[in-house]
């Protein structure tokens, strides 16, 4: 019996203590009552930026180590409405750190329905925005954008958030939550055409063609987005129809590859969708010529992928001394990192092709001594992640990178946040440094969910060149030991392009110089005799 | 037996040594293969310069002048230069202190030409890591008429030049030059002079048309 009276007293103590922080007031800064200890994390609240759950989780530091256990905030103060003008005066005098800390004084201790409320977390938000933190001035934006209080403050607003889309920034919280679900009547051509090619492109995502072909009929003809937009449905069709290419779609890739209104990456992008096209129906002089059309600025060293896919296609062609001249290109500074293991292949494959057998099984091996450990990792089944050329070849594309690098701004701005921690003051720091926690975590959640998908590719491309260079290691033994026949004679050598008058020729010397990237040519004469003639 | 076993053992490494060397790759060779970014066909050429090595008058001269470009390689130019004479402290010192007369002092008034130009070097250079230019190296050679005074009674005497210089180009069209040339100036007929060097240093921007326009 009393044993039974000492366990209800226990439960009763522990039910009473597990209650306790329910009874907690709602935290003022953000209007958000803390969530239950033992609840799953809430998602990012949609009002402000999630900083609630952000403080509900009780989460740590930055990385910034000056991060404090949020304690509960002062109630509201009155405050001076001249406190709004000072905060103005300081930022039109190009003093964006003084006001930063007046006008977060201001927006959190005025009801929303003041007239300078939407004002003041405008010039927060370009405050924070000048003083190189980018995502917390997002977050005010995204938020002046949900709540909608004053039209005029709105349409500057979003016109902020459309220029901050260029650099890394958080998707879901601009893109989807801001641009994708924006009403679109009462916004400017601008604004609204780049919210029509968001919300067609959320559409595009999830599969859905006809509701983001009505968006994208919506864009002014002729604007940049209209462009973006037919490139992203092209995309899409690609992706849709890998098997039965229409014929027309090189055409359309084409076309597109020409529009001006697209930024330079996009245009070589759309030009290189024409040579990938081109090789796989091929016609490979056509994806050449595609592939000479890609246009990089003065002194770019351009992109691995372009040069090893350039010299698969000469290779294709028989010009196989430029097309190690190529994979010579790919041994640059500037590629060393690059994930390329078909570049051994096809090196490989040449030194075969010119019947200079060691060379050729050297290269065959290179590939497996290269990426020996990453191969182990596969075989082992370990866990990817942590091997570091499938790491960073897996988040060097698409959306990982992007993940990757908006995780690294973050990082960085939550850094740069730390020099204000004086300036900003104990409440404003602590809000912020809640910001950027919650951002970060949740970044680095997207970023390694992408990562899982997109190094398992990396993995494949992997597995697949290394059973290449198995089969080709194997061939090659095999003509190692061939019997040359008597009276066998060398085939005629494969001719080199000779030099032309408006030619020059600099003579590679392990130094390489970005212009000359693309022109490298590697000379070997053929060891072949008739009967192996390729 | 023995024996023939230890010939045979000492030559199998030398066979498999030999094979090993067939086997290997011979020599190979990269060249970074690019059309001629700059080429020059009719050049026409503004320049200063200087004619520092008369120790009495030192010269200014300004020079305008047209090239021909056969090919990347060889060229012909004409050109003709106007001076203008900056007399030196000794000459100064000598004219006060000794009353050396200023006629005693000849000097070069103006001076017309042709040469011969090769251009050998053709390259490009790294700035700072951020830029590459491209530059060449000329040499030049050719005849002159050099117009020399006193004062009062001028004289032409003929000239052999040799000389060289550098390019640096600009863009398509424009280059930026520097010659350095030394022309050998010879006696005029039935004078007392003798062989006079006058070196000429210039300096100039040079427009293209044609070439790689």
């Amino acid at each position: 019996m009393l044993r039974l009276f000492v366990c209800a007293t226990t439960l009763v103590s522990a039910l009473s203590l597990a209650q306790q922080p329910a009874a907690k007031p709602a935290d003022p800064v953000t209007g958000d009552a803390p969530a239950p200890a033992d609840a799953a994390p809430a998602p990012a609240s949609a009002s402000d930026g999630g900083v609630a759950a952000a403080a509900a989780m009780g989460s740590g530091s930055t990385g910034t180590g000056a991060a404090p256990v949020a304690a509960p905030p002062p109630a509201p103060k009155k405050i001076d409405p001249k406190l709004f003008d000072d905060a103005l005066n300081d930022y039109f005098a190009g003093n964006p750190k003084a006001a930063a800390p007046k006008l977060f004084d201001y927006t959190e201790n005025v009801p929303s329905t003041d007239e300078n409320y939407a004002w003041a977390q405008f010039f927060l938000a370009r405050s924070l925005i000048e003083l190189k933190l980018h995502h917390a001035g997002a977050v005010y934006l995204s938020r002046i954008a949900r709540e909608r209080t004053n039209p005029q403050v709105l349409t500057r607003a979003l016109e902020e958030l459309q220029q901050l889309t260029d650099r890394p920034h958080d998707e879901a919280m601009i893109d989807e939550q801001v641009f994708g679900a924006l009403d679109l009547g009462f916004l400017s051509e601008d604004v609204a055409g780049y919210a029509h090619y968001q919300q067609g492109l959320v559409d595009l995502r999830v599969g859905n063609e006809r509701w983001a072909t009505t968006h994208f009929s919506k864009l002014p003809e002729g604007s940049a987005e209209a462009s973006r937009a037919k490139y992203a449905m092209l995309v899409t069709r690609l992706k849709q129809a890998r098997k039965d290419l229409p014929k027309e779609m090189v055409d359309q890739f084409f076309e597109l590859a020409k529009d001006e209104k697209l930024t330079r990456e996009a245009r070589n992008d759309a030009m290189l969708a024409v040579a990938r096209l081109r090789y796989e129906a091929a016609d490979f002089t056509g994806a050449l010529e595609a592939y000479n059309l890609v246009k990089l600025g003065p002194l770019e060293p351009g992109r691995a992928a372009l040069y090893l896919e350039e010299a698969w296609t000469r290779y294709q062609l028989g010009q196989v001394h430029a097309a190690m001249g190529l994979l010579t290109t790919l041994d640059a500074p500037s590629f060393r990192e690059e994930f390329l293991p078909d570049k051994f292949l096809l090196k490989a494959l040449i030194y075969r092709d010119l019947c200079h057998y060691l060379p050729a099984k050297r290269s065959a091996k290179e590939l497996t001594r290269r990426y020996a450990e990453s191969l182990d990792a596969v075989r082992e089944r370990d866990d990817l992640t942590r091997d570091p050329r499938l790491l960073r070849a897996a988040s060097a594309r698409g959306s990982t990178q992007r993940a990757r690098k908006f995780l690294e701004s973050l990082e960085l701005e939550g850094e740069q946040l730390g020099r204000y921690a004086g300036t900003f003051g104990e409440r404003m720091f602590g809000y912020m440094t809640r910001v950027y926690d919650l951002a970060r975590a949740e970044a680095v959640r997207v970023y390694q969910r992408r990562l899982q998908d997109s190094v398992r590719v990396e993995a494949d491309k992997l597995l697949r060149a290394a059973e290449q260079v198995r089969l080709m290691e194997y061939e090659v033994g095999l003509k190692l030991y061939e019997r040359v026949k008597k009276g066998s004679k060398l085939v005629a050598l494969i001719e080199e392009e000779p030099l032309k008058a408006n030619q020059v020729s600099f003579k590679f010397a392990d130094e390489y110089w970005n212009d000359e990237l693309r022109t490298y040519r590697f000379s070997l004469k053929s060891r072949c005799i008739e009967e192996t003639a390729r | 037996m023995h024996r023939a076993i230890l010939i045979v053992s000492l030559l199998v490494p030398v066979f498999a040594w030999g094979q090993s060397e067939l086997l290997e790759a011979p020599p190979s060779s990269v060249n970074a293969l690019q059309d001629r970014a700059y080429r020059l066909q009719n050049e026409f050429t503004v320049m200063v310069g200087f004619l520092p090595s008369d120790p009495y008058t030192k010269g200014v001269f300004a020079q305008g002048g047209y090239a021909f470009h056969f090919n990347d390689y060889f060229g012909i130019q004409a050109r003709g230069a106007y001076a203008f004479s900056l007399p030196t402290s000794l000459r100064n010192q000598l004219e006060r202190d000794f009353t050396v007369l200023p006629t005693a002092f000849s000097r070069v008034l103006f001076f017309v030409g042709g040469d011969l130009i090769f251009r050998p070097l053709y390259g490009k250079l790294s700035v700072g890591n951020r830029f590459v230019v491209h530059g060449e190296v000329h040499l030049l050679g050719g005849g002159s008429g050099f117009a020399f005074t006193d004062g009062l009674t001028p004289s032409i005497r003929p000239a052999i030049d040799i000389g060289g210089g550098g390019r640096l180009f600009l863009g398509k069209n424009a280059s930026l030059r520097l010659d350095l040339v030394n022309h050998i100036v010879l006696a005029a007929p039935g004078s007392m002079t003798g062989i006079t060097n006058v070196l000429a240093i210039n300096f100039g921007l040079a427009v293209n048309f044609g070439g790689t326009e």
